[in-house]
């Protein structure tokens, strides 16, 4: 008997088809897994924009007290068999005189009596992220005026035009008087010097108009009742969104969702970071990756341009490539613990101390802030981009160097004028690559920079407009943050959801971008080659 | 009788200091420990077409290399003797190579064309120069292409990449790129090895007309071709210059049998 071999049970096509079958479903088992994962997160983050049916319920409460009220049902019944032996429940958001701006709550199925479609009562959404569930009835104007409910949109429109009035006030007039007393502060003015105390009756001038324009809002006021006859009064100038989902057909819907997504991708987190948009971690995401990708490309082509043209060819230049190739391979944490430690810490500090000593000891650039963030993964995604430029620059023929020598031009004209643009499709491929491993780190980011909540954006109005010094927000920490948000508030898991296919969608833009971008320099400068 | 009159004989070994386009002395040239060409003193006459012959790696193509300092790329080359172009020795230390290379342009075995337009091709050296203005560039565009023959061709679209263009066209806008620096001496290094007859007939014929504005030096694996269209014919063998004559006398009577031998296909 010689060595076992397959010739021996099969033929050659045999052979061929189990191999080729074995292969295809290894492959098809991919695009499964991929899918799957696809439209979980997009099933589940477009949850978060449907709206739900407000429904009347009378339930009991385990002390013996019936209740009727408007909730929302939350699509999952979890079968808790720890929280209430092995019984269905029901788990719901109601509002009620008690709890007006919304309570959850786990009911077993047999205390509940009567469920039934309110298509009266509105999910009303408050700017500050909370929902009321009620039917309105009726608006309450200035000097005890009431108004139709139907005129609805042209009183918002009197109390939007008071609010803007608010805030101009405020942006343009108590802004600049504040400004000007923290001047006087910094060069220590007398507490009764004129300028002072000129500043000061401006600023109560000011301060009076606002608390008036702020009464006459309060005067504007949506009457509502709850299931259980109890009226509630709440300020128009607090809500944000009214619909009546019970009410709405397909289209209805569908504009709820448009409105949803438009609010989620411009607002600011809400109710610690359960409700409201995302629109702040959109924008630290995205800054903090073009800030990187301007940083790294750079260095890394740079550093690759040495390693294959004019680095000679001896052991050093071999020690330092496979430590660009094991760089790679460090645990991102790692990066993060030595973003903090050399960048923030000891960069960031001495910056203090040379340029800033007159704040300290309160940081200015010692202090984690997109920046650091920034560079911390370009340092990350260095070696990506190094080791795929130099796939690129080995790929420009030979030819075209020794041409371009040939014709007078100095090893840096070469590169700079042949050689670069060849390699550029490599470089495209390291900065894609970059790219997406940058917009999935969450460990390190949470080390230099990125916070669960940033009161500023890290651009605004106030020179120098763009503050690489603040604090970001990032939508890989939102959703690292968005899952230890209490499993039972299905709303804010699919907040969750949603930032995660928002997260999906601004890798894939990037990387679109990029590709299209690649094949436009392949075709310019690699066809025929 | 006519032939003689047509080729006017020059003594190769007496060559006038103003009909020598490269002089060669003494030069010696190694890579690291392997000795590549061995003591080449040779004079190359301006305005003739001067063909390399010889099995491959005798040297022809390092040879060729030494009149534009080529070698100097690759890392452990030295090179010993003089070569004196336009009456200075360009292998002392201080040459300017981007000067020398824009003197002496050089044509490679396989075409080269820059991954950009056909006219940004041609400007390719002249920009280095610092060239910048459009008039300028665009008269150097289209006297060379008209004088590598290839103007009626591409001039409805200079601004197409060079990559469309099939391999004589291409050979030819090469040959144009180093027209457009106005090289006094040209080196063709197997030029037409990767082209078919009919295009090798077309590259001939403009080497033959290249001739009045230029020198040119070719290597040529091919017998025939150098007969045709050279003048003067070095033959080398494992770095020696082995007989060096018009190319009439070496294809017809050579003086050395290895050189018989070579010619007559017994070898190589």
């Amino acid at each position: 008997m010689g060595k076992w071999s397959p010739r021996q049970f099969l033929s050659n096509r045999q052979q061929q088809s189990y191999v080729i079958s074995l292969g295809a479903f290894c492959a098809g088992l991919l695009v499964v897994a991929l899918a799957c994962v696809l439209m979980l997160i997009t099933i589940r983050g477009l949850d978060y924009f449907w709206p739900r049916p407000v429904q009347s319920i009378q339930f009991e409460l385990p002390d013996g007290t019936a209740k009727q009220v408007y909730a929302q049902i939350n699509e999952r019944h979890i079968n808790s068999a720890v929280e209430s032996g092995s019984e269905p429940a029901f788990v719901f958001r109601y509002s009620d005189s008690q709890h007006p701006y919304g309570r959850s709550l786990l009911v077993e199925a047999h205390a509940v009596e009567v469920i039934s479609e309110a298509q009266q009562a509105a999910d009303i959404l408050l700017h500050n992220g909370t929902r009321v569930f009620s039917e309105p009835l009726s608006i309450r104007l200035p000097e005890g005026q009431s108004g139709e409910l139907a005129k609805y949109e042209e009183v918002r429109d009197t109390v939007t035009a008071i609010r803007e009035q608010i805030e101009t006030v405020r942006k343009e007039r108590l802004a600049s008087v504040h400004r000007e007393l923290a001047s006087l502060d910094l060069r220590q003015v007398e507490k009764d010097a004129p300028a002072r105390l000129r500043l000061y009756a401006d600023f109560e001038r000011w301060q009076q108009e606002v608390l008036r324009l702020e009464a006459q809002l309060a005067d504007y006021q949506l009457v509502t009742r709850f299931n259980n006859g109890s009226e509630f009064l709440i300020p128009l100038d607090d809500i944000d969104r009214l619909s009546y989902p019970g009410q709405l057909d397909w289209f209805g819907k569908l504009g709820i969702v448009g409105a949803g997504v438009v609010a989620f991708l411009t607002d600011a987190p809400k109710q610690a970071n359960t409700a409201g948009g995302v629109f702040p971690a959109l924008f630290g995401t995205v800054l903090m990756i073009f800030v990187m990708t301007i940083l790294v490309t750079p260095f890394g082509v740079l550093a690759a341009v040495y390693l294959h043209e004019y680095a000679p060819d001896n052991h050093l230049t071999s020690v330092i490539r496979i430590c660009v190739s094991n760089m790679a391979g460090v645990p991102s944490i790692v990066y993060g613990v030595f973003g903090l430690g050399f960048f923030v810490y000891l960069v960031g500090g001495n910056i203090d101390e040379l340029f800033f000593s007159d704040a300290l000891p309160a940081p200015t650039m010692g202090t984690p802030g997109v920046f650091w963030a920034s560079l911390t993964m370009a340092i990350l995604t260095l070696p990506v981009v190094i080791v795929a430029t130099e796939e690129g620059l080995r790929r420009v023929p030979e030819g075209l160097k020794s041409g371009s020598y040939a014709l007078g031009a100095t090893k840096f004209e070469t590169i700079w004028h042949t050689v670069l643009p060849m390699a550029s499709p490599g470089i495209m491929t390291g900065v894609i690559l970059a790219i997406a491993r940058a917009a999935g780190e969450v460990a390190p980011l949470m080390l230099v920079g990125a916070v669960k909540f940033a009161p500023n954006l890290p651009f605004d109005g106030e020179f120098p407009y763009l503050h690489l010094d603040r604090q970001f927000m990032h939508l890989g920490v939102l959703i690292y943050d968005g899952a230890f948000h209490s499993q039972t508030d299905v709303r804010s898991a699919s907040l969750m959801f949603a930032s995660c296919l928002l997260l999906l969608v601004v890798v894939f833009v990037l990387n679109v971008l990029a590709v299209i971008l690649r094949r436009r320099l392949r075709k310019r400068y690699l066809r025929g080659y | 009788m006519l032939k003689l009159f047509e080729r006017e004989q020059l003594n190769l070994a007496k060559l006038p200091e103003a009909q020598t386009a490269i002089e060669v002395r003494d030069l010696c040239l190694r890579f690291g420990d392997k000795h590549v060409l061995h003591n080449i003193t040779m004079r190359i006459p301006k305005n003739r077409i001067t063909a390399l012959i010889g099995q491959s790696g005798c040297g022809k193509s390092t040879l060729i290399s030494c009149f534009n300092r080529m070698n100097d790329l690759i890392d452990n080359s030295v090179t010993e003797g003089e070569i004196i172009i336009d009456g200075r020795n360009i292998n002392r230390k201080k040459e300017n190579l981007s000067i020398l290379r824009s003197q002496v342009g050089m044509v490679f075995q396989r075409p080269n064309p820059f991954p950009m337009s056909i006219y940004d091709n041609v400007c390719y050296g002249l920009r280095l120069q610092g060239i910048k203005q459009r008039r300028q560039l665009d008269d150097a565009v289209e006297r060379a292409l008209i004088e590598a023959a290839l103007w009626d061709e591409v001039k409805d679209r200079l601004f197409e990449s060079a990559t469309t263009l099939s391999g004589g066209q291409q050979q030819r806008l090469v040959i144009a790129r180093a027209l457009a620096l106005k090289p006094s001496i040209l080196l063709l290094d197997e030029p037409t090895s990767a082209l078919d007859p009919l295009t090798t007939l077309i590259i001939e014929e403009l080497m033959a007309e290249l001739k009045k504005r230029c020198t040119i030096v070719i290597v040529t694996h091919n017998m025939q071709q150098a007969s045709r269209v050279s003048d003067y014919t070095a033959f080398l063998h494992q770095g020696e210059l082995v007989e060096y004559s018009d190319s009439d006398t070496l294809f017809t009577l050579p003086e050395k049998k290895q050189t018989e031998d070579y010619i007559t296909g017994r070898y190589g």
